[in-house]
């Protein structure tokens, strides 16, 4: 048995919300929680700062909500988590969870393109699970360009009004993720690079970013998570790829950029970087590691091949 | 990583890949000029005719004297293992320690060996039964007044054989070994250097060579010389662990392998970091 409006659904129902005011906000919000308080099912709730304070203070008792802060950093490690939250809630006996889930995006200062990804992927991710999932999208600060994505990514559509209704933009992840999507290169890209390598091996990949690193304040974990996801990213272009390997980077003092370019398709399966490939045939494990390590992994395709684009360290925000 | 054979001590067990025998017989010169110098009997074990090989040592410091009564000693490797020999490596282990307490027994503080073993490994079955008598000796000298170099033959063997043992050595030579398994005092091993993509087949061999050995469930791995190890090593390490039902304990400063083992969920590696 399923509750609220998904009444007849099975597996995830993934909702989006456009609120253009904060009285809209909780206007969709508050009775999502609610029913999820009144019904017994575990409900999450996962928002910024700002709307963490609105809900708070809107809803009339929130001993039943489980608050998460600081969730959403990377989308790999957010369905990694989930997975095991849902699980865990599932063996106790849940009927069903509720998360209200807020995604970073430029509005808020943070780069989209994985995060777009991710808003496709859930839905193949989660939809063995009686999720519930509710997105709220503030208007006042939200892109045209994240707002066609969230279009194409949610199959649900939650109004201000309090009604539920199927989402006819919606089109699957397999498809949302194989099509061209805009590339975003990093401002420190504008200048030369700083190394520009052809065909590196792991190991002066390596010899690289550590030749670089006491430049910049990015702590020893992030530089090391940094050469390992470069590491892995240039080991697939040489196993899967085709050469030539281009291995760029540049720095400032809050980030090292690397892109590692190769002239092959890139990866086959959509979920390529989000989801570990099981069993990891053709470096599904390396690249998901990537999307684990770093403050931002962007994939591009173009016509004459694949570009991978790590960063650590502060991100610049996606242009909006 | 070394760059010729001088300062090394009582308890050192080098590689040494060459490439021209002028280079070999520079080294072997150094290294057994200073076993003397240190007290130690020297053996110097080579392909080839006795006197030839006694007086390539001949004109060092007190060489002559020494291989007069004894203090230096020269074996034909032709003499001692007839072409195509396969080694027993417990066998042969066991001689080194023999004559390594022989040597003591005899008021010498202890046996340095350097020997040219080209012709022992030019077979698969002679490499791989020679790399097992590495990881054995390698432990033996770990523990007793024993010391050693191995040199191969690069221009004869190849990189991918000097790879596979020079790995199996604490010292090598320029450029011979990205990384390094052998025995530790405080540990069952220590694994140290870089672990990537183009190791994935020289670690599995090594590991299978090493044929290390639980104590108490678990395989403690000194590794304060590792600088990096990737998921295809840890994953490796794990099942290589798995099949001995033990937990592999990973000491190691280097603050990646901690991530990749939480984000693995490998359960049979425990990282412990050390300074």
């Amino acid at each position: 048995m399923t509750l609220g409006a998904p009444a007849e659904h099975h597996g995830m129902f993934h909702e989006a919300a456009f609120y253009s005011s904060d009285a809209e906000f909780l206007g969709v919000v508050v009775p999502f929680l609610q029913g999820g308080v009144e019904t017994g099912v575990p409900t999450v709730v996962a928002l910024g700062e700002q709307n963490t304070e609105l809900v708070r203070s809107a809803m009339p008792d929130i001993s039943h909500l489980s608050f998460m802060h600081d969730q959403y950093v990377r989308p790999a490690s957010v369905i990694k988590s989930l997975q095991q939250l849902l699980t865990g809630h599932l063996s106790e006996g849940a009927r069903q969870i509720r998360i209200l889930g807020e995604v970073p995006q430029p509005g808020v200062g943070v780069p989209w393109e994985w995060w777009a990804r991710y808003e496709a992927t859930v839905n193949h991710a989660f939809d063995d699970f009686p999720l519930w999932a509710l997105c709220p999208y503030d208007m006042r600060i939200t892109s045209g360009e994240v707002l066609d994505d969230v279009a194409q990514t949610h199959p649900y559509l939650a109004s201000v009004d309090g009604g539920h209704v199927i989402n006819d933009r919606y089109i699957s992840p397999e498809v949302f993720l194989t099509q061209p999507r805009p590339t975003h290169p990093d401002p420190l890209e504008a200048a030369p690079p700083l190394i520009d390598l052809v065909d590196p091996m792991p190991l002066t990949a390596r010899q690289a970013i550590r030749a670089v690193s006491p430049t910049t304040r990015l702590t020893a974990t992030d530089v090391e998570g940094l050469v390992v996801a470069v590491c892995e990213a240039v080991t697939n272009a040489i196993c899967h790829g085709r050469p030539p390997v281009q291995l760029r980077l540049w720095s400032s003092s809050d980030r090292i950029v690397v892109t590692v370019t190769d002239h092959g398709a890139g990866p086959t399966d959509p979920f390529a970087g989000l989801l570990p490939a099981v069993p990891a045939p053709r470096g599904g494990l390396g690249l998901w590691l990537t999307h684990q390590l770093c403050s931002l992994v962007t994939l591009d395709k173009f016509k004459e091949g694949f570009t991978i684009r790590l960063i650590a360290g502060k991100p610049a925000a996606t242009p909006h | 990583m070394i760059a010729d054979a001088r300062g090394l001590g009582l308890h050192d067990h080098v590689c040494w890949a060459y490439d021209d025998l002028d280079d070999f017989h520079c080294r072997v010169r150094e290294f057994l000029a200073e076993g003397l110098g240190l007290g130690q009997r020297v053996w110097y074990v080579a392909p080839g005719d006795v006197e030839a090989l006694a007086d390539d040592l001949r004109d060092l410091d007190g060489m002559d004297l020494a291989l007069r009564v004894g203090a230096a000693q020269v074996v034909s490797v032709d003499t001692a293992y007839p072409a195509g020999t396969v080694i027993d490596p417990a066998a042969q282990v066991q001689a080194f320690a023999m004559a390594a307490t022989q040597a003591v027994r005899a008021g010498f503080t202890g046996l340095r060996v350097a020997a040219d073993t080209t012709p022992l490994v030019r077979t698969p079955q002679q490499l791989d039964a020679f790399a097992r008598y590495e990881c054995l000796v390698d432990r033996c000298i770990a523990s007793q007044p024993l010391s050693g170099m191995c040199a191969y033959n690069r221009a004869e063997l190849g990189e991918d054989v000097i790879a596979q043992l020079a790995c199996l050595h604490p010292n090598v030579n320029g450029g011979t070994a990205q990384f390094r398994l052998h025995a530790s005092h405080h540990a069952t091993a220590s694994l140290n250097g870089e672990l990537d993509m183009t190791t994935v087949e020289l670690l599995s061999l090594a590991l299978q060579r090493a044929d290390l050995q639980p104590s108490g469930g678990e395989l403690v791995i000194d590794a304060a010389g590792l600088t990096y190890i990737d998921h295809r090593a840890l994953l490796m390490l794990a099942e290589h662990t798995r099949r001995a039902d033990a937990t592999i304990v990973l000491r190691t400063a280097w603050p990646g392998a901690a991530s990749l083992v939480d984000l693995l969920d490998l359960e049979q590696v425990r990282v412990e970091l050390s300074e």
